[in-house]
Parts: structure tokens; C-alpha cells; sequence
């Protein structure tokens, strides 16, 4: 029974783990994959590209604070798209101006655009060859992805990565109405000799307008971000508190019920020492049966996706939770350890061999 | 059920364990709960406010009122459909607010609304022009009637001139006030999702009477399939993540409930292989093993019921200690403690039912004997 608890638990830790770590991911992975090293929104933008709204004055004002090397405009909006002609669904666009201040670091397939109309898109959800048209618009350039990027979603939507001309005709397209379309940021990268926190410094001085961040500031200090760490922080801390009570009464439990044979073990000389070095080794199997069964159910719900979620198996996570998860159980083993060594061998020859 | 509750009464530390697991439990399941209604709540509340019954967005918009686009040809198609009285628009613009007191850099984020149909607990004649109703949980940013603030990067001023409760929307504190107010802010600082003359967001529809799926289901046969109408639930549901946040939510709070069943399970398999003598003199004396289960069903129900109490109590002086719009998104109403008092209860009864089988097995005569279960 414990074997099932203690595999229960840590697969519900391991999933909760991988919900809040695809999250984050969902939420910001653009961020992280974008090239650029310093992102500067505007103040009103709280952190977030679709709320920055970087206006041609601010603009100058950064590209010309000392240490910027370069700098390009980023855009970042969602749009109703068909993919490959097929049912409409939301699309995120992250339009850059410049591909090493903007575009997608690294590809996982496929190449970066080299003409209008050429897409990287997040891995998870496009291939190579998609056609994506916006929904309504037939003014609108349609995107060919030609490349491929892992963690590279936004606002957790599929995600292309795309020339901030094609972004602009987009956003035009989608709301004919629109008088300007203004970059939602401007990725800069410093100047050799300037290192990104220094130029964050730089850039936030030269104007109360400008919110400079490094791409991992951003990606962190997204709103929402942290209210999701937090929350599943303390769902955490719960749970790490219900693993060692349960291991400690279950473990009791075995105790009592082997309270004669214990007691008969101590009348025929048998050392307290041994039978708790015992009660430990029966803890330790059964703890590491549960932790092996708690990882053998997490292994294929791991390769899962949930909602638009893609969960992973992250070795280093279930290490971690297996080894405190035992150690836990380990030290609330010792409550039921106690008990033996407080048993009595003269019971035995008066008929008791109660704990 | 008078032997259990003295054991109770007389050895209430043998029951401490049990009791304190089956609070942090509680705690948990009041701490998920509680979670799961605080962002709801806090993406919902605009939606939920609404007088009218069905939201209209634009088809294209994937029912995202960010997106979504109603043109006057629109509007005009789906007041001939549901009564051009029923029809009133709708907008909105996510904007940083500055507050006076607050630091340079030390904005508000605020959705600004703009209506022609009051929300729930606002008077039914719109607010002039650059007037606007704030959201209860922006008080807790330092806003206050009569106060002006100001609104994105062209600083567009609004006076603050009463408040509304439980109207927060994606996550963010709203103001409420007049389409023109909602057109001029929007212009003014987000120029690429400027709206039109006439354009707006989304349409808010009363149905006066009418079934609000076949309205809507008009509705969007009106236009031409340049609509589509949503009761306020499917709205609701719609935004982002709101329908995974509760079926994830739901699904962990299950397996906490399972946790609990497997905690009570195990406590009173110990109780009773504890009292495998006790109970054997007690049948031995002519009690039914009934009566002595019942003692174990009552003794599970007052440590879950503690236990719940100290949950209840946590989960209040979380709500308490956790400002409204704060950083963790908690909100623990009389519906959710209810809720997993009833959960606990359950999960507490189940679990001490697999005593059932301990307690039929224990032999009257082992009271003699003093063999064993």
C-alpha cells in the first residue's frame, strides 16, 4: 500500500512539476529563443510584449544610449489564422526587424527566412512546408515555415517568427483601422566591452520610459510567470509535508503488527541496533519501490500534451523529488525505529510484546 | 459510539497524527481550491458582471474580445435579430495605470472597459466622458473615488468615481466607462489596435425571454456568419486556459481526496490492529461488530471534522493575509471550504470502511485465547 502511496505521490509532485515547467515555458519560451540579449519595453507595457507599445521617441532614445551595438524592433500579436487551409485557430506572431536582435536563436529544422512570407515555427505545433493565412484577411501575406525553433511558443499559442514587414501587413490586415504599427519592443545587443546588465542600467537611466530587461529578466518577470512559481510552490511545500507522515504511519503500523516477533527477536539476543538497521533497509526498499513505480507511471504521461502543454521528462526533476521523497520517508521511518529499540525482551518470557 | 468517543475524549494524542495529516490535507485541498477559484475569478469577473446574456464577438476573433471586430453593418444586422434595445457594445484595452503616490515606473496594470449596458452593481447611465468605475481590488493599489489617473504611455487622464466588486478580467483590476472613453484610449495609445467610428470589440445581448442558444444561434444566421454569439458560460470557458486551469485543478484535487482515503485507511488499520485484544472482550461481552465499527466511523468523522476545521481556519487566514490582486491569486469563499469539508469527510469514511474487514475478523475468543488477528 505504501509502495502505491508513495508512487502516487511523486507522480502527482513530477506532473504538477512538469504542468508548471510547460507553463512557463508556453508563456515565455519566445522570449528565451529570440537573439537578442536585452529587451527594452516600455513602462507601460509591464513587462509584457502585447501590453509595450514603443513609441518613435523612446525608440531614438535607446538606440542612442552609449554601449547599444545593435538594435531592431520586435512585434508581438495574435492573429486568427488557418493553418494548411484547415480550421481556424490562434496563431502568435513575433515580428523582428533584424535577425540578430530579434529573431529565433537557434533551429531545430529547417533553415531561417530568407524572403517575404518566410516563417520559423515553434516545433511543437508546425513542419516544415505549413502554409499559415490569416483568417479573414485576404490582403494579408500568407507565411510558408521554413524552419523550425523548440520552446519558442508565446502566450501559449503556436508561434511563427517572422520579418516585421510581413508582421506589419499583418497586423494591418487583421485591423484595418490601425493608424501606426508600433513595436512592441526593441531587442539591443551591446556594444563589445558592454555587458547586458550594464546597458539595461544604461538604457533604464536614459529614459523613465524604457524598461530594459536581459532576455532571462524578461522571460522571469513576465506577469504571470511568478503567480504561477508561487502557486505551485506552495502546492509543493504541501505535499512535501504529507509524504513523511504517511511513510511514518505506515511504517508504525508494520511495527505494531510485528510487535511479537520483535520482542521474540530481542529475547534471543538479537541487537536493537540490527532490527533497526532492518526497519531501515525494509523502509528504504519499500520507499525505492515506490519512487521506481512513481517514475515508471510519470515515464509515458510524460511524452503527453495537455491542452496545448507539451509536458517532459526532466531527469534532473525526478531525481531531485526521489532523494528528498526518500529521505523524507527515511527520517519518519526513525519515529517506528524508536519504537523498537523501546521494546522490552523481558515481555517475551511474561506473555506480553506489545510496543 | 460512547466507548469511541471517550477514547476520543480521554486519549486525544493517539489520534494527533492522524488528525494533523488529515489537516494538512485539508489545507490542501482548500489551498487548490482556493487557487483554482482565485483565477477564475480573477479572468472572469468582467464576463460574469454582464447584464446581458450572449456575447457577440466577430467569427474571426476565435472568441478573443482583443481580436474581435464589430463593424457597424454588423451591429446593425444583430439589433434586427434580437431588437435593436438588446444591443449594446462593448471594448476593452489593456493599459499600465499611473496612481498618484506610486513611484515612476510603479504602474497599475488595468483592463479599461468601455459599455453602453451598466455591468452589475453600476448605475444604468453610462459615465461621461474620461469617468470611469475601478474595480474593488485596485483600492488595495491606493485608488480612490474622486482620484485622477492616468492611462498608458499618452498619460489619457480618468477621474475614478465609485467602485464595483469581483470584475477583475485576465488576471488584471478594470475600469468601466463610457465607449468614447474606451475609442479615446485606445487611439491614443495603442495606434494598431485603434478602433474605428462605430467599431467595437464585442456586443452584449439581452434576450428578453428568449432561449439565449436559439438567440444566439439567430444572431449568427442574421449576419451571415460574420458573428459568432456565445452565452456568457461558453464566453467563459472560451478565454485562454480558463477550461484547462479547471479540469488540471480538478483532477490534482481528486488525487489529494485519494490521498486522504489511503491516510484514514491506514490510520485505522492501526487503530485496529491496536485494539485487536479490546475488541475481541467487547464481542466476547456480546457487542456486534456493527456497534464496533460505528465507534471507528464516528471517531473518523470527528478527526476529519477537526481536521477540517483547522484546514477552514488556514484557509481563512490565507485569504486574509493574501491581498486582493496580489501576486497569488487566492480566494477562499464559503462554497470551496464547504466543498472540501465534504471532500475530507468522504475521503475519511471511505478509508476507515477498509477496517470493516479487520473488524468482522476479530475472534471473541482471541479474548481468552489471546490469539491473534
Amino acid at each position: 500500500m505504501l509502495v502505491v502511496a508513495i508512487a502516487l505521490l511523486l507522480f502527482l509532485i513530477l506532473v504538477q512539476q512538469a504542468l508548471r515547467d510547460g507553463l512557463i515555458d508556453a508563456f515565455t519560451g519566445a522570449i528565451n529563443r529570440q537573439s537578442a540579449p536585452v529587451l527594452v519595453y516600455s513602462v507601460d507595457g509591464q513587462r509584457t510584449l502585447q501590453g509595450s507599445v514603443i513609441t518613435p521617441s523612446l525608440q531614438g532614445t535607446i538606440q542612442s544610449t552609449k554601449g547599444v551595438g545593435e538594435s531592431g524592433r520586435i512585434g508581438q500579436s495574435t492573429f486568427t489564422a488557418r493553418i494548411n487551409g484547415a480550421a481556424k485557430a490562434s496563431v502568435a506572431l513575433f515580428g523582428y526587424e533584424t535577425a540578430s536582435v530579434g529573431g529565433p536563436d537557434r533551429l531545430t529544422a529547417g533553415r531561417m527566412p530568407r524572403a517575404p512570407g518566410e516563417a520559423v515555427g515553434s516545433d511543437g505545433e508546425f513542419a516544415l512546408g505549413d502554409t499559415v493565412r490569416l483568417a479573414g484577411a485576404r490582403s494579408a501575406p500568407v507565411l510558408r515555415v521554413v524552419g523550425l525553433a523548440a520552446n519558442a511558443e508565446i502566450q501559449v499559442l503556436p508561434t511563427l517568427f517572422v520579418s516585421w514587414s510581413d508582421y506589419s501587413s499583418w497586423v494591418r490586415a487583421a485591423n484595418p483601422d490601425a493608424s501606426v504599427v508600433l513595436a512592441s519592443a526593441i531587442g539591443v545587443r551591446p556594444s563589445p566591452g558592454t555587458t547586458p546588465q550594464a546597458l539595461v542600467q544604461r538604457i533604464n537611466a536614459a529614459s523613465p520610459e524604457a524598461d530594459a530587461l536581459t532576455r532571462a529578466d524578461a522571460a522571469q518577470k513576465t506577469p504571470g510567470v511568478s503567480s504561477v512559481r508561487s502557486s505551485f510552490e506552495v502546492i509543493f511545500l504541501l505535499f512535501a509535508g504529507v509524504v513523511p507522515l504517511v511513510a511514518g504511519l505506515f511504517f508504525l503500523i508494520i511495527t505494531l503488527q510485528k510487535a511479537r516477533a520483535l520482542t521474540l527477536l530481542r529475547a534471543i539476543g538479537a541487537p536493537a541496533g540490527g532490527l533497526v538497521r532492518s526497519l531501515l533497509i525494509q523502509a528504504l526498499m519499500v520507499l525505492g519501490a515506490g519512487i521506481v513505480l512513481g517514475t515508471l507511471i510519470w515515464l509515458p504521461v510524460s511524452q503527453a500534451t495537455v491542452g496545448q502543454l507539451s509536458l517532459t521528462f526532466d531527469a534532473g526533476a525526478v531525481l531531485f523529488w526521489a532523494v528528498l521523497l526518500l529521505a523524507l520517508g527515511l527520517a519518519s521511518a526513525l519515529v517506528a525505529a524508536r519504537r523498537v529499540l523501546a521494546i522490552d525482551p523481558v515481555e517475551a518470557t511474561t506473555g506480553g510484546g506489545g510496543l | 459510539m460512547r466507548l469511541a468517543l471517550r477514547e476520543l475524549h480521554r486519549r486525544p494524542s493517539r489520534f494527533l497524527v492522524a488528525t494533523a495529516i488529515l489537516a494538512l490535507i485539508s489545507m490542501l485541498l482548500i489551498v487548490l481550491g482556493g487557487l483554482l477559484d482565485g483565477l477564475t475569478a480573477s479572468s472572469t469577473g468582467a464576463l460574469r458582471a454582464q447584464r446581458g446574456q450572449l456575447i457577440v464577438y466577430s467569427s474571426d476573433a476565435e472568441n478573443s474580445l482583443v481580436r474581435s471586430r464589430i463593424t457597424p453593418d454588423v451591429r446593425r444586422e444583430v439589433q434586427r435579430a434580437a431588437g435593436a434595445r438588446n444591443v449594446s457594445g462593448l471594448g476593452s484595452v489593456q493599459v499600465g495605470a499611473r496612481v498618484p503616490g506610486h513611484g515612476l515606473r510603479d504602474l497599475v496594470p488595468v483592463v479599461l472597459f468601455g459599455y453602453q449596458l451598466a455591468p452589475r452593481q453600476l448605475p444604468d447611465v453610462v459615465p461621461a466622458r474620461n469617468e470611469v468605475f475601478a474595480d474593488s481590488s485596485l483600492e488595495a493599489q491606493g485608488v480612490r473615488t474622486g482620484m485622477t489617473i492616468t492611462l498608458g504611455p499618452a498619460r489619457s487622464p480618468v477621474r475614478v468615481i465609485g467602485f464595483l466588486d469581483d470584475s477583475r478580467y485576465s488576471g488584471q483590476g478594470t475600469l468601466w466607462g463610457s465607449l468614447d472613453t474606451w475609442r479615446a484610449v485606445i487611439g491614443a495609445n495603442r495606434p494598431s489596435e485603434r478602433a474605428g467610428v462605430g467599431v467595437q470589440q464585442a456586443l452584449v445581448v439581452q434576450t428578453s425571454g428568449r432561449s439565449a442558444s436559439a438567440q444566439a444561434a439567430a444572431i449568427d444566421r442574421a449576419t451571415g456568419g460574420a458573428t459568432k454569439a456565445l452565452t456568457i458560460d461558453q464566453a467563459i470557458q472560451a478565454l485562454p486556459g480558463v477550461s484547462a486551469q479547471q479540469t488540471t485543478f480538478n483532477q490534482i484535487i481528486g488525487v489529494t481526496v485519494s490521498i486522504g482515503v489511503l491516510v484514514v485507511a491506514l490510520f485505522f488499520a492501526l487503530i485496529t490492529v491496536e485494539r485487536v485484544g479490546l475488541y475481541g472482550v467487547l464481542k466476547a461481552i456480546g457487542a456486534s461488530s456493527w456497534t464496533l465499527f460505528v465507534g471507528v466511523v464516528f471517531q473518523a468523522l470527528v478527526v476529519a471534522l477537526i481536521a477540517s476545521a483547522i484546514g477552514v481556519v488556514a484557509g481563512i487566514a490565507l485569504d486574509i493575509a493574501i491581498p486582493p490582486g496580489g501576486s497569488i491569486p487566492f480566494s477562499a469563499g464559503a462554497g470551496r471550504l464547504i466543498t472540501s469539508t465534504i471532500y475530507l469527510v468522504i475521503a475519511a469514511l471511505i478509508g476507515c470502511a477498509f477496517s470493516l474487514r479487520r473488524v468482522l475478523r476479530v475472534d471473541p475468543a482471541s479474548a481468552i485465547g489471546g490469539s491473534d488477528v
